[in-house]
């Protein structure tokens, strides 16, 4: 089940109150870098069913990626969203506690965007080091592909550079 | 000519940070960054913050919270992560699925046998692929017996960190024994790498079989001997009875899962809600308690070992023959998609998201660990209890460090 | 320079502490010599005499307090070892066995090895009180000892305020807690020191209240006379008087020398090590062994209040004389004339080769000197035993220190087992049970203890 951001409070709330779905249980919540966008991946749990219900919220963009916080219904999910804010610099408005969770809090950049790029990691991927999911895999392509060093300053290596960018634009940190 | 200097000495002084206030302030002077923290750091008349760990004796590893104290009684209190930190859903966006098998290992370090599992069987779902039956009770045989030697942990920390030194010994002999078994037909005590996409590495030997034969002779009789050694404890009662009280209402709105879960009278159990391998041919039940508290956390544990136990016994008797692996290629090209699976831990539902985009590596591979979410309900438990208490609701929840750091 | 200096670096580690020594050694006799030829010697002896004489009762004092002190650090060595493989023994564990034969030595080492670490004070810390703290609670346990009776004529000091002065003294050891935790700037520290002085300020009451029952039976507050009135077979003991008493004192001392279950000024899984955790080296030590010299004070008061202190359970005299033995422990050398001196040529030789010889016939393996020396080490022993019966028959502070030691330890070795099975009470518990329990029990005591006192001792009754 694919929604919009704009739709997220109100499909939670439909699926977590409604007598006939009544999924009280949020399995898992957890973010996305398909490369192009962004995605939160809900996962939830109903004793009236066996399946899992997959909620994607879709197409948040890469640049200013915002969805609603879930925290009103569970607040267990706090710490799963600080957690995607961390790692995908995902903004959930609502959140009361939206820090950093794993990085240090003068951390910049979020490292599991795909254009995050590990030394070894540039090495290996292919085109421009960043991997997209519509991207097929193409053995020829990674075998032509030079290595790429480029992208790794000596020190500015670890630093997203979109989001660096981004930030010095606005002056400041965008949790705020 | 002059060369560039590019490493600078640590003693110049544009690189000392002078930092604003000395040790003697209560609070850190950097301006907060959310709503919470603003509110955490208000301190109120004759309270005072203290900290503990990243290296203290009883937060399980590399935990550290920071408590907000009137005396004795915790006001609030706020939980640091990221100490162990590794990036593991990273560096396995980097390695083929294989690699992965061995970079989850170490997340839940106690119970190794269960994080093994997540990308193998996100695997073996995104491939449609069909393990051989002896594989699964294998599977099967080794999860129960990894549960066990994690539980039997489990009563020894929350008596350790009440002040008993015995119990945790106790409960090492059970643990030894079982390590010993699984490092028998694994080859490793801690992180076994054992599962494999397509089923297990090596059949079961002779070896692991003398000697699980040895333990499961006596292993019920022993371990109810050794219940009794805290079971009719006055202190150890009085400590843990009420204490951490979580309501069923409470223990679904922070996630909970897991003995945490099932203590306050919700049978949410993955082997029964989702059922996965081998689990719906066997006969257990799921045990709850009603009271959610600390020493309904700890009866329980002893009733899932008794469960384990009747499984262990069950899979025995009904192993099938066969192989033990699928016929899988070396190198996996799994097909593009996304599989969501979940099993249930000694701690809870351990469940995994993967992506695929169909090379041999995973796109995205997500790990939820039920040790995280258990430990977020920690911080709702905490306040109005004493700085004592912190320690046996933590030590009740049992959070493993290396799965909620990841 | 390199005539001295080149010898002296060629000599062996035993021979440069030896070379000294005989110099020194040699030094001391010529000193003496000429002092005694010269008559200097004679005359200052003579005025240290008198003077000790005038003053016989400040050099007793002084001659005890300083025996006492070093009396304190091997019985802890020995309550550590003995903590250490009794706790082993309780979870099913070995113990240390590296030092020494069984690891005997391993507490003794550990003390060292506290001698030898880095004495650190920290950023922050008030130095005077950090440094004094620990000497003024090793202080508090060390000047208890003085009035404890340790066997007939054996003891620092003889008060009629006995128990008066070990209460007010045993006190200044929470003041060093205190003083540590405050000083330590540390918020464990704080902590620790805090629930230190709540908890033993507490518990000293029930404590107090529960030695009352024994002052009014005994009559006075002498240890001494304590003791004295317990003579007689173990049923005159004031534990069969006071079972109440003795149970309420014993909870009541767990919890004065912080030991589990009420061990919660130093826990070590919430508050560290509580005040001691800003310590190091030998100011840890300090606190180290307080903490086990308190609990040899209390397991020996404890001993002599209740458990009869150096009395023997049983007077031996009634059954000898009912099997018509009779002991003479008096050896007369004169009367063995010359066999005395073939007694001391001939029998340590030849019970060493009696010791030896089988040795050397069941161990095919083993050299002679081997055995020899084995057979040497077993004839001392079988030597000394027999000397220590003898000794115990012949001097009564040998036969009570016996047994005031054998009771004390006993103590000494439940308290350790306490430590080995139970968890730890948390604060409010802690407290709750000293208010509410144990001082209504010590009242409910002090009452029934009145009482009986005052209808069996009345001079009317028909059973007087």
């Amino acid at each position: 089940m694919r929604i919009s951001p704009t739709d997220v409070a109100q499909v939670m709330t439909l699926l977590h109150d409604d007598p006939e779905f009544r999924f009280l249980i949020l399995s898992d919540l957890c973010g996305v870098d398909t490369g192009s966008v962004m995605q939160v991946v809900y996962h939830l749990w109903s004793d009236a069913t066996p399946d899992w219900l997959r909620v994607i919220v879709d197409g948040l963009p890469r640049e200013d990626p915002r969805a609603p916080s879930v925290t009103f219904l569970w607040n267990g999910a706090e710490w799963a969203e600080r957690e995607a804010y961390d790692m995908f610099g995902i903004i959930f408005e609502g959140n009361r506690d939206l820090r950093r969770i794993y990085m240090p809090p003068d951390y910049q950049s979020f490292p599991l965007r795909k254009d995050f790029l590990l030394a070894d990691d540039a090495a290996r991927s292919p085109g421009q080091g960043v991997r997209h999911m519509e991207q097929t895999f193409q053995p020829a392509e990674y075998r032509r592909t030079p290595v790429l060093r480029q992208g790794l300053g000596s020190d500015a290596g670890h630093m997203a550079p979109g989001i660096q960018t981004a930030e010095l634009a606005s002056g400041e940190d965008p949790a705020r | 000519m002059t060369t560039e200097q590019t490493v600078r000495s640590l003693d110049d002084p544009d690189l000392f940070v002078e930092t604003p206030g000395t040790i003697y302030d209560a609070i850190p002077p950097l301006p907060p960054r959310t709503e919470r923290e603003a509110e955490f750091y208000t301190m109120r008349d004759g309270e005072m913050l203290i900290n503990l760990g990243p290296q203290h004796p009883s937060t399980h590893g590399v935990l550290r919270v920071v408590l907000k104290i009137d005396g004795e009684r915790v006001v609030d209190l706020d939980p640091v992560l990221g100490y162990l930190h590794r990036g593991v859903e990273k560096i396995c966006e980097n390695g083929d699925w294989h690699h992965a098998i061995s970079n989850c290992d170490p997340l839940e370090y106690i119970a190794a046998m269960f994080s093994e599992a997540m990308p193998v069987m996100v695997a073996e779902k995104l491939l449609d692929l069909g393990v051989p039956r002896r594989a699964e009770y294998i599977r099967v045989l080794a999860w129960e017996l990894n549960r066990i030697s994690s539980h039997a942990l489990f009563v020894g920390w929350l008596a350790l960190d009440l002040g008993g030194l015995t119990p945790i010994l106790y409960g090492f002999i059970e643990r030894d024994e079982i390590v010993e078994m699984l490092a028998a037909l694994t080859g490793q005590r801690l992180l076994f790498n054992y599962l494999r996409i397509g089923g297990v590495n090596g059949d079961l030997n002779h070896d692991f079989l003398s000697r699980l034969g040895d333990w499961m002779g006596n292993a019920l009789k022993r371990i109810e001997d050794q219940q009794k050694l805290l079971n009719s404890n006055e202190i150890f009662v009085a400590r843990t009875r009420g204490l951490g009280v979580i309501d069923r209402d409470l223990a679904r709105r922070t996630l909970l899962s897991g003995p945490v879960l099932r203590a306050t009278g919700i049978p949410y159990d993955v082997r029964r809600a989702h059922p996965y391998s081998v689990y719906p041919e066997l006969e257990f039940t799921i045990p709850t308690r009603e009271e959610g508290d600390s020493y309904a956390r700890y009866l329980l544990h002893l009733d899932e070992i008794k469960q384990s136990i009747h499984i262990i016994d069950q899979v025995l008797h009904r192993m099938p023959d066969g192989p033990v692996m699928a016929k899988v290629p070396r190198l996996m090209r799994v097909p593009p998609g996304r599989a969501y699976v979940s099993i249930e831990s000694p701690r809870g539902q351990y469940s995994a998201y993967g992506m695929s985009d169909g090379s041999d590596q995973p796109f995205r591979l997500r790990i939820h660990d039920p040790s995280f979410f258990n430990l977020q309900a920690v911080g709702l438990l905490m306040p109005g209890n004493l700085v004592a208490d912190t320690m046996a609701i933590m030590a009740s929840v049992d959070p493993i460090m290396g799965g909620v750091d990841k | 320079m390199s005539i001295i200096t080149r010898p002296w670096g060629r000599l062996t580690l035993a021979g440069k502490i030896m070379l000294p020594l005989v110099a020194l050694l040699v030094l001391l006799t010529v000193l003496l010599l000429v002092g005694f030829a010269s008559g200097a010697l004679p005359f200052l002896l003579g005025l240290g005499g008198q003077l000790v004489g005038d003053n016989i009762d400040i050099a007793r004092f002084a001659a005890a307090a300083t025996a006492l002190l070093l009396f304190t650090v091997p019985t802890a060595f020995v309550i550590i070892l003995m903590e250490m493989k009794l706790i082993a023994f309780v979870n099913l564990r070995v113990g240390p066995n590296r030092q020494g034969p069984w690891g005997i030595l391993s507490s003794t080492l550990h003390g060292f090895k506290v001698l030898a670490k880095e004495d650190f004070t920290p950023t922050g810390v008030d130095v005077p009180v950090f440094t004094l703290a620990p000497v003024v609670t090793y202080l508090g346990a060390v000047m208890t000892i003085m009035v404890i009776p340790f066997a007939p004529g054996l003891f620092g000091l003889d008060m009629n305020i006995a128990l008066l002065y070990f209460f007010a003294v045993a006190g200044l050891g929470v003041i060093g807690l205190m003083m540590a935790g405050w000083s330590s700037f540390n918020k464990y520290s704080l902590l620790g020191g805090l629930r230190a002085a709540a908890g033993i300020i507490s518990y000293e009451i029930p404590l107090i209240l529960a030695v009352v029952g024994v002052v009014m039976l005994a009559g006075t507050m002498s240890l001494n006379q304590i003791v004295a009135n317990q003579a007689g077979t173990f049923a005159d003991w004031y534990v069969f008087q006071q079972p109440l008493g003795l149970i309420i004192f014993f909870i009541a001392a767990a919890a004065e020398t912080g030991r589990t279950p009420f061990d919660l000024n130093e826990a070590d899984s919430e508050i560290v090590a509580g005040f001691a955790t800003e310590y190091s080296g030998m100011r840890f030590g300090f606190f180290f062994f307080a903490e086990y010299v308190n609990l040899f004070i209390m397991s020996a008061l404890t001993t002599t209040l209740f458990l009869g202190g150096w009395n023997a359970p049983l007077d031996a005299q009634p059954v000898l004389d009912f099997f018509n033995v009779t002991l003479n422990t008096a050896l007369d050398p004169g009367a063995l004339g010359m066999g005395l001196l073939f007694l001391v040529a001939l029998g340590p030789p030849l019970l060493i080769l009696l010791f030896t010889l089988p040795i050397w016939m069941l161990k095919s393996d083993w050299s002679f000197l081997k055995s020899l020396v084995v057979g040497f080490l077993l004839f001392n022993l079988v030597v000394m035993l027999f000397v220590g019966i003898w000794a115990y028959m012949t001097f009564p502070f040998v036969a009570g220190l016996f047994w005031f030691m054998a009771k004390t330890f006993t103590l000494v070795a439940l308290f350790v087992i306490m430590r080995g099975t139970l968890p730890r009470v948390r604060m409010d518990q802690l407290m709750g049970f000293a208010w509410k329990w144990l001082i209504s029990a010590a009242l409910l005591n002090l009452l029934i203890t009145a009482a009986a006192i005052v209808v069996l001792r009345d001079p009317s009754m028909p059973w007087n």
